[in-house]
């Protein structure tokens, strides 16, 4: 799988009714970028939209020159993967399965020592014959993360990832990101973990969500700081 | 034991039980005669009990078994609900409205006749539990949680039953009784051709099944997950609820409203600890539901009481087990809420 870049052009997204584009952007390969906004700023529509899940109102999405809406999700799924907030429940799947599926979906070889070798990777090879559903919740995430991590060719989608974890679970997830990116992968993350996202100190551009109102959506170049994030978010800039 | 060694064993229950019931009956035959009509030789009369008789209804009970088991096994699946089951989300019931249309109403214009015309019966079933089965499809995206889902197979259930009350207060003597009949479910009703039709339905779902185990694997984690993972969503969902709506809709049609097996079976074999992938779970439901069916068969024969009598006796203690949070096991109690 080639890696690919991300572009979004005049993108106006279905929710909120308010508008917070449009919104603009390329982002390279290993690129990153960080989404914040307040609660029903339209984060997990974002993501949802570049993802090919949602039709956006006007614009496009595309992934290495074609549009993602118009891909087959097969297709999708080789170049990309997303981790929600809470990692499912009530699958009797093994670990070791969910990471095999994982495979399968980025179309790569999934046996017995791919899988082995992915989960060694991850640092969870003991967990290989755990069920899923018996995970606490943040050792589930760090399995539905392995699985992103293998299953996507190009870039991972995350949509609050941390948002159930412990401080230390929100760090490693962190940190995993940055090693993400530093191995060609794009990570797009939306998330209101900005302490954590500071600390790892891989993002380099962020993206506030804002309606007019609100002054209109935000995108910055620039190494990300918490402080000036809050003080965005809270309009006191 | 492994999922192949448990498998040899539901294949060895299968011959026993097939066996004993070819071997076994009212009509008190020796065993060289049976031997000698199945090899085509001895006299007409036990020609006709093994070859009308006896094979049909073993052959249609391991089929329908192996089939309401799978659609057992994609409806649990499909709405990630270890209490879905033809029988328990109105599939049954609409097929049974479907039946009581044709069978009922269609004899009191007389466009029917009195044993039920099994060609008109077969569509009536199918088009009362596949609407029933798109209903569903149409719907589920607005309930939010399981017991919804449940509701709504209960109230399908009262709906129907009102309008076959109906249809039955109008009916007359005949086909009412023989209406009455196919509801308390048996597996002697069919014939051959009924038989080569569930076998036929039973392997397309087979092949389906086995090509679609991953994308069915990845919607156990959730539409959002699977979706993301390669998973076309209104694809799936058409073709999981129309296989599993043909089967049990088939199976319906000859052998009625047949309860609990399509619910208990998949628990039954996660019970035994196969579960998670499908492609491991797949032909250890088919097998388990077609022992099971033959085994329930076996106990109609021998107390003389209906089919349903005999499955709700064992399979209302199943699920009162399973929601009390216990598999039917005791010790696979984790396992057996989990799909």
């Amino acid at each position: 799988m080639s890696e690919a870049q991300l572009v979004m052009r005049d993108l106006e997204l279905v929710y909120p009714t308010a508008g917070v584009g449009p919104l603009n952007l390329e982002l390279s390969p290993g690129g990153n970028l960080v989404i914040l906004g307040r609660n029903g700023a339209g984060k997990s529509t974002l993501l949802r939209s570049l993802a090919g899940l949602l039709t956006p109102r006007s614009g496009q999405v595309s992934l290495g020159g074609h549009e993602v809406g118009a891909m087959s999700p097969g297709r999708r799924a080789e170049h990309m993967a997303f981790v929600a907030s809470t990692p499912p429940r009530g699958s009797a799947l093994t670990v070791g399965d969910v990471v095999g599926l994982a495979l399968e979906a980025g179309s790569k070889s999934a046996g017995p020592s791919d899988v082995a070798a992915a989960l060694e990777m991850a640092d969870i090879a003991d967990w290989i014959d755990v069920q899923l559903d018996t995970l606490s919740d943040g050792m589930a995430q760090r399995v539905m993360m392995a699985r992103a991590f293998n299953q996507a060719g190009s870039m991972v989608l995350l949509d609050e990832p941390t948002a159930f974890l412990d401080v230390v679970g929100r760090r490693e997830v962190m940190h995993d990101l940055g090693k993400w990116c530093a191995s060609g992968k794009s990570v797009v993350l939306a998330t209101h973990d900005l302490e954590a996202v500071e600390q790892a100190g891989w993002a380099n551009r962020w993206l506030v969500l804002r309606t007019p109102e609100q002054g209109g959506s935000l995108l910055l170049d620039e190494a990300f700081n918490a402080q000036k994030a809050r003080s965005i978010l809270t309009g006191e800039a | 034991m492994s999922v192949r060694q448990s498998q040899m064993v539901l294949v060895l229950l299968m011959v026993v039980f097939f066996a004993s019931g070819l071997f076994s009956g009212p009509a008190q035959l020796d065993w060289s005669a049976e031997w000698a009509a199945l090899m085509g030789r001895g006299d007409a009369t036990t020609q006709t009990i093994m070859w009308r008789l006896r094979l049909p209804r073993l052959m249609m009970a391991a089929f329908s078994g192996a089939a309401l088991g799978l659609s057992g096994l994609l409806m649990q699946t499909y709405f990630r609900n270890p209490l879905a089951g033809p029988s328990v989300l109105g599939v049954s019931s609409g097929a049974t409205l479907g039946v009581a249309m044709v069978a009922l109403g269609g004899a009191s214009l007389g466009w029917a006749s009195r044993n039920m015309g099994m060609g008109s019966q077969v569509l009536g079933a199918l088009l009362g539990g596949g609407a029933v089965m798109v209903l569903l499809g149409l719907v589920m995206g607005r309930f939010r949680s399981r017991t919804a889902l449940l509701i709504f197979g209960l109230m399908v259930g009262y709906l129907t039953g009102a309008l076959v009350t109906v249809l039955q207060a109008g009916a007359d003597a005949g086909a009412l009784q023989a209406f009455v009949h196919w509801g308390m479910g048996s597996f002697a009703n069919g014939g051959w051709s009924s038989c080569v039709f569930i076998l036929v339905a039973l392997s397309g779902s087979i092949v389906w099944t086995a090509r679609t185990c991953s994308q069915l694997d990845m919607w156990t984690m959730g539409s959002l997950t699977a979706r993301t993972m390669g998973v076309d969503e209104r694809k799936l969902t058409w073709s999981a609820l129309g296989t599993a709506g043909v089967l049990a809709g088939l199976v319906t049609a000859w052998c009625g409203p047949i309860a609990f097996l399509g619910l208990a079976t998949p628990h039954l074999v996660r019970a035994t600890g196969i579960s998670g992938r499908h492609s491991k779970m797949l032909w250890s439901v088919v097998l388990t539901g077609g022992a099971l069916a033959l085994f329930a068969d076996g106990v109609v024969r021998w107390a003389g009481v209906p089919l349903n009598a005999v499955l709700s006796l064992v399979g209302a203690p199943v699920v009162l087990l399973l929601i009390m949070g216990r598999g039917p096991f005791g010790s696979a109690g984790k396992t057996g809420a989990r799909l």
